[in-house]
């Protein structure tokens, strides 16, 4: 009970606590104050405007759109030789360019790279090759397919008009019967890769190397006297006839095509010049007769060859993978052989004749190798444009900087001179294969250049029968 | 009913295989008989020509030279055996770091022929490591273009292939070697041999069944070599065809010249050529065994 008591105690206290005024200062009386509440009111009126009114035009037709009767909806497929994954921004770019363009046509972009040939063969034999390819001109490839019925004939389809944005001399090249097949793409100038370092061994300058092909004998005989140096010099064992027609000035078919003529004083004077160089030990003979470009250039990188014919565009190859002889690197115009012509173009864009889409593809073909397009890839890489218009950009007036660039300059001359003179001859490949046994017979085996190539010429007439 | 289930079965199981066969072996093989009478340039239509690719070939002087190379190629063969047999004997030891010899003998089998032919290109190049060694030593007064000698062109791949093919052949003889009893070794000391005559009359005749083997894949790859050529010339099958053999020579009709007509021709004899061989070689070490 007492407990009962206590805690109830506890209890009421406690309550009683918690009930009692805390130290705060005293409540004040609340005040009645006036205040002004304005009330808005959402009111319409009728007020007169002056409204400036600008109407964007539905987009028109692409200016750069210039080949008419493109198919809707066409399924475009493209391959390019040796252009990814270095430029495919550039490639991107262009094809994204082209369907806005073109709208309703679309592209399917691929990049073949050592089995391009083999994988272009295999497509025409199969029926699926593609609609727009980039082949070699410097190969003959656009003749050779041309030839054979698997190129489109560009000329009832594209307007004169776009025709004469090219250069006329890259226009008229590979062209068969009468017909042309190629829309020229990016262009390369020949020149040779000097390796300063041995000519100054040598007691020569960069201006001693000759202007004539004539003048390389006698160029490599002061070299190796004077460093024990090869000359890194290559036949073109893929195409000797069209390297006579350039350098040696020769005929190597008659008019009507009915007989080879490659064994003629002209031709025997050429081989002969090759002929004394090996005989004298001037020039490296694995290089000499190699099939693989690089082969030459790798004996060229590794510093121990005086020079190299190439293009612009492989310094690139000399600054990566030797760059100690980047600083001892010139370059000079290629030597001209008889013809007076340095060589023809390099690469072109063609269209297949099985092709669904002829307009599309062309349009397609025409897109890649047009002013604009040309000119970013140019500014990519040491290649020069196939269009006139592309060297009016700044970028071909600004003055060089690296090596690469030193061909800019003169570019636009070089590339309105190249021209592709070997005529188109037939069974090119088997007449090519009994040229270079012939010629290695004589540069190797002793065998003399006038019979040489009179049982070249005799062979190759069998072909013919 | 019973009996047609169970005579099918077994045809199932194998019709996998014989699908993947007949569609990868079978059908090629075919087709190329078919090219062979056929002039066919790969991008257009062949076209029907009879016996004309096998008449060309049987005047075709590079073919037969081709043909010369590749049976002089065979060399490579014998002298394998003799090599990776010492070798084998060499590393069937108990040695510390022996495991470590044998690892470094493979090496070249893993490499890969290409950059292994790379490197030899680069070896013998005419500012390549061994002119620059012979020069040093002053063995030679200037650099000797090696690839670049139409009499060097095939001793060199042959050497390449033996270089190549060391380390595997080794290790097949190693694994007989390892197989023979070390009772008759015991056996042949008591009988009074020298350990080269313990070998000769025990190792030698222990790897029979090796030699069969490696005698049969080691011809055939010599028959069929092509990388080793291809690399070390540059693709031209060396100066003067000098390098040229039967399978270089099909890859340049093929490929280069776009004659696959001429190829298949090729194809067919050679295929001709490597049936005969195999079943010689065989029968010739079956012949051997028995006698034993």
């Amino acid at each position: 009970m007492r407990t009962k008591l206590f805690v109830l105690f506890v209890l009421v206290s406690l309550v009683l606590s918690a009930c009692a005024p805390t130290a705060t200062p005293a409540a004040v009386e609340p005040e009645t104050i006036r205040e002004t509440v304005v009330v808005k009111e959402t009111q319409i009126v009728e007020k007169e405007v002056e409204v400036q009114v600008v109407v964007t035009p539905t987009p028109g037709p692409n200016p750069d759109a210039v080949i008419p009767n493109v198919e809707e909806g066409a399924e475009i497929t493209m391959w390019t030789f040796w252009l990814s994954p270095t430029f495919d921004e550039y490639v991107k770019n262009a094809i994204a360019g082209f369907e806005a363009a073109y709208p309703g046509v679309t592209v399917k972009w691929e990049d073949h790279q050592a089995t391009f040939r083999d994988d272009l063969n295999n497509g025409f034999a199969a029926g699926n090759a593609p609609d727009v390819i980039n082949l070699s001109i410097s190969e003959g490839w656009v003749t050779q397919y041309a030839s054979e019925g698997n190129l489109l004939a560009l000329d009832e389809y594209v307007p004169q008009a776009v025709i004469d944005t090219y250069f006329p001399n890259l226009w008229e090249q590979q062209v068969v019967d009468g017909k042309h097949y190629q829309f020229p793409y990016y262009q390369g100038i020949n020149v040779n890769l000097v390796n300063k370092q041995i000519f100054e061994q040598a007691g020569l300058t960069v201006e001693d190397f000759p202007k004539t092909i004539d003048g390389l004998p006698a160029l490599c005989k002061t070299i190796k006297d004077a460093t024990g140096k090869l000359c890194d010099i290559r036949l073109t064992t893929s195409d000797l006839l069209a390297q006579m027609v350039y350098e040696g000035g020769v005929e190597i078919i008659n008019e009507d095509g009915t007989a080879f003529t490659f064994d003629s004083p002209e031709a025997v004077e050429w081989l002969q010049m090759y002929v004394d160089m090996v005989k004298d030990g001037l020039v490296d003979r694995t290089a000499l007769v190699t099939d693989n470009d690089r082969v030459g250039l790798d004996l060229f990188i590794s510093g121990q060859a005086p020079f190299y014919a190439t293009g612009p565009n492989l310094i690139r190859e000399v600054r990566t993978s030797n760059p100690a002889l980047y600083g001892y690197l010139d370059v000079v115009n290629s030597p001209v052989g008889k013809s007076g012509v340095v060589g023809k173009g390099l690469m072109a864009m063609s269209v297949s004749a099985s092709t669904q889409y002829p307009n599309a593809a062309i349009a397609l073909a025409q897109w890649m190798t047009n002013a604009k397009t040309n000119i970013e890839l140019s500014k990519l890489a040491a290649v020069y444009p196939s269009t006139p218009a592309s060297y009016d950009d700044p970028f071909f007036s600004a003055a060089p900087v690296a090596i690469e660039d030193s061909a800019k300059p003169r570019a636009k001359d070089a590339v309105a001179q190249l021209a592709d003179i070997v005529p188109a001859v037939p069974e090119k490949l088997a007449v090519n294969e009994i040229v270079l046994q012939e010629i290695q017979e004589a540069l190797f085996n002793g065998k003399d250049p006038q019979q040489a190539l009179s049982d070249a010429v005799a062979a190759a007439n069998e072909l013919l029968k | 009913m019973t009996r047609k289930k169970l005579s099918l079965t077994p045809y199932l199981f194998l019709a996998p295989a014989l699908l993947v066969i007949a569609t990868f072996v079978l059908y090629p093989i075919g087709a190329v008989f078919y090219y062979s009478f056929t002039k066919y340039n790969i991008s257009t239509p062949p076209v029907w020509v009879g016996l004309d690719n096998y008449k060309a070939l049987l005047t075709d002087k590079i073919f037969w030279l081709a043909l010369q190379h590749s049976f002089t190629y065979l060399l490579v063969t014998p002298i394998l055996i003799v090599l990776c047999t010492i070798l084998a004997i060499v590393v069937n030891r108990k040695l510390p770091g022996i495991n470590a010899f044998r690892a470094v003998y493979y090496i070249p089998v893993i490499s890969g022929s290409i950059a292994v032919g790379i490197s030899w290109r680069l070896m013998l190049d005419t500012n390549g490591l061994l002119n620059g060694l012979l020069l040093s030593l002053g063995v030679i007064q200037s650099p000797i273009q090696w690839l670049a000698e139409p009499s060097m062109t095939l001793p060199i791949a042959m050497l390449l292939t033996i270089w190549m093919g060391l380390g595997y052949y080794m290790m097949i003889f190693l694994a007989g070697l390892q197989n023979i009893p070390e009772e008759l070794y015991d056996a042949a000391a008591i009988d009074g041999c020298n350990p080269i005559q313990k070998h000769w009359h025990v190792s030698v005749p222990g790897l029979r069944p090796q030699y069969v083997v490696v005698g049969v894949v080691s011809s055939l790859a010599a028959l069929q070599v092509f990388n080793e050529i291809y690399i070390l010339t540059g693709g031209l099958g060396g100066i003067l065809n000098s390098g040229v053999t039967v399978v270089f020579y099909l890859w340049r009709k093929a490929f280069r010249l776009q004659e696959a007509g001429m190829a298949s021709a090729i194809a067919i004899v050679l295929l001709l050529i490597t049936l005969i061989f195999s079943i010689v070689n065989i029968r010739l070490m079956e012949r051997g065994t028995e006698a034993d």
